[in-house]
């Protein structure tokens, strides 16, 4: 998922671009619509990122995480 | 030595001495967990566990004693071995002995052995360009952290505590080790191989969690040989092989650790990693809120501004042909009264004109010369009688006076000869 490492950065970087020429004005009632239209759906990408970050704390041994691993591989290859 | 609180009438039992002088040394930080090199000699070890030896030199003496599992002892240590103690003064009352115990022993050849084993392995590393790579960069937001630390730690409580902090409920997999002793390298190593195959998509899959995209390996200060492990090639390998950025995260002061040479993120301590990798969630929610408002305070401008022009248009539209009419007969009223204002300029200056001359009319008028004892003769017909060869004797003519008229007859005529 290397693909997906600086989404959120990038994502946010790019809606403060979009934000920022926005409140410049000036733009056409089209590119208006269309930046706004790119930027609500970069928020809604960021915030599903923020939201993809929140999960389960596993501690496990080294010896069980290893044979979980295992069996787990195991028994996709069956 | 007067103790304080001890007691102070009649002289002092020994045992008590002893035991305020061993109260006394176990307070002197300088004899606590103090380095100290010298000879091994008198080395024996009981079955009780416990291995007793004297530490010697030239100048002199102790005796010392390792508490039975208290660390590992070096299979090469035998009577007459230079080594280096981390041992930390004690009495034993009983006796009255002073006697070191000892938490490290290393013999002082393998010390060096381990220096130079760790400068060539930099050497090689450097010559391979490992030292040079491109470094990755921690994920902005990291979905999956694999923590490879000491199961219970202090250290891995601190990142607990600092991730929950910044980020409550952050995904994260903790994988307990050994950090120190002679089995923590290979369990790093392993370890870390878990991590390799945890940050493959496929086994996120199986595990129904995303893939690990930053790997915190580290554990607290501890001295040199405690973090020996960081050292080692193999070690050093296994953070090299990571296809995600590994954060090098050993509590340590000085003395860079290879495994600092060659990680994508070098950490000061476990808990510098979790500053440096792990954003603020509440600065990122605020952040976002903002852009939300800002993008729709925006956009939302930009439309009303168009839809304000719209209106503002269409009201002008609706008041256009009204508006023209007003304006032609503003034009037209305006037109008109310069107009006038023009013919009665021009008459007023005519009547100015006429006046004059009316005047000068008055001056000249026939009257005002009869007035003056002249008249003027007219035939009956009419015809002004300016000549005296005109008239003939016996024809009557009228005679005008300023105020009258008399008829006249011709009774002689007297030309003047020219």
């Amino acid at each position: 998922m290397t693909e997906n490492k600086t989404t959120y950065n990038e994502a946010a970087l790019r809606l403060e671009a979009i934000v920022a020429a926005l409140e410049r004005g000036g733009l056409g009632l089209d590119e208006t619509l269309k930046l706004y239209e790119e930027g609500a759906l970069l928020l809604k990408t960021c915030q599903a990122e923020l939201i993809a970050a929140e999960g389960r704390l596993n501690e496990l041994r080294l010896e069980d995480l290893e044979h979980d691993l295992q069996t787990q591989e195991a028994e996709s290859n069956e | 030595m007067t103790g304080r609180g001890e007691a102070t009438t009649g002289p002092l039992a020994v045992g008590q001495f002893v035991s305020m002088i061993k109260r006394t040394l176990s307070h002197e930080p300088m004899f606590q967990r103090q380095s100290i090199k010298g000879e091994v000699s008198q080395w024996k070890s009981y079955p009780s566990g416990h291995t007793y030896f004297t530490l010697r030199d030239d100048d002199g003496q102790l005796s010392a004693v390792i508490w039975k599992g208290r660390c590992t002892i070096h299979p090469s240590i035998k009577e007459g071995t230079e080594v280096v103690v981390t041992a930390s003064l004690d009495v034993y009352v009983k006796r009255g002995n002073i006697q070191l115990i000892v938490e490290r022993i290393e013999p002082v050849n393998t010390l060096g052995a381990m220096e130079e084993a760790k400068r060539m392995l930099i050497e090689r590393l450097r010559h391979e360009g490992e030292l040079d790579r491109v470094r990755m960069l921690p994920p902005f937001v990291p979905k999956h952290i694999a923590i490879v630390t000491g199961a219970g730690s202090a250290a891995l409580a601190d990142m607990h505590r600092l991730i929950d902090n910044r980020w409550p409920g952050m995904r994260r997999t903790v994988i307990g080790v050994l950090v120190q002793g002679e089995r923590a390298p290979e369990q790093i190593v392993r370890a870390l191989a878990l991590t390799r195959r945890m940050a493959q998509p496929e086994t996120a899959e199986r595990r129904s969690e995303p893939p690990v995209d930053l790997v915190i390996v580290g554990r607290g200060g501890g001295s040199p040989e405690d973090l020996w492990a960081f050292n080692l090639e193999p070690v050093v390998r296994a953070i090299l092989a990571s296809p995600v950025p590994v954060v090098s995260a050993v509590g340590h002061e000085s003395d860079l650790l290879v495994s600092d040479l060659v990680a994508d993120i070098r950490a000061s301590t476990p808990s510098n990693a979790i500053e440096r990798c792990i954003p603020v969630r509440a600065e990122l929610e605020q952040w976002m809120d903002e852009l939300d408002h800002r993008l729709e305070h925006a956009a939302r401008r930009t439309f009303g501004d168009a839809r304000q022009r719209l209106v503002s248009l269409h009201a002008r539209l609706k008041v256009a042909p009204l508006a023209g009419i007003n304006a032609a007969k503003r034009t037209l009223l305006a037109q008109q009264s310069s107009l006038n204002r023009a013919t009665e300029q021009r008459f007023s200056h005519e009547r100015t004109r006429l006046a004059g001359l009316e005047a000068a009319l008055q001056a000249i008028h026939p009257r005002r010369v009869l007035e003056r004892g002249y008249a003027m003769t007219q035939t009956e017909d009419g015809t002004v009688i300016t000549r005296a060869g005109s008239l003939e004797v016996g024809q009557t003519f009228n005679l005008h006076f300023v105020d009258g008229t008399a008829e006249a007859a011709v009774t002689d005529i007297h030309t003047k000869e020219e």
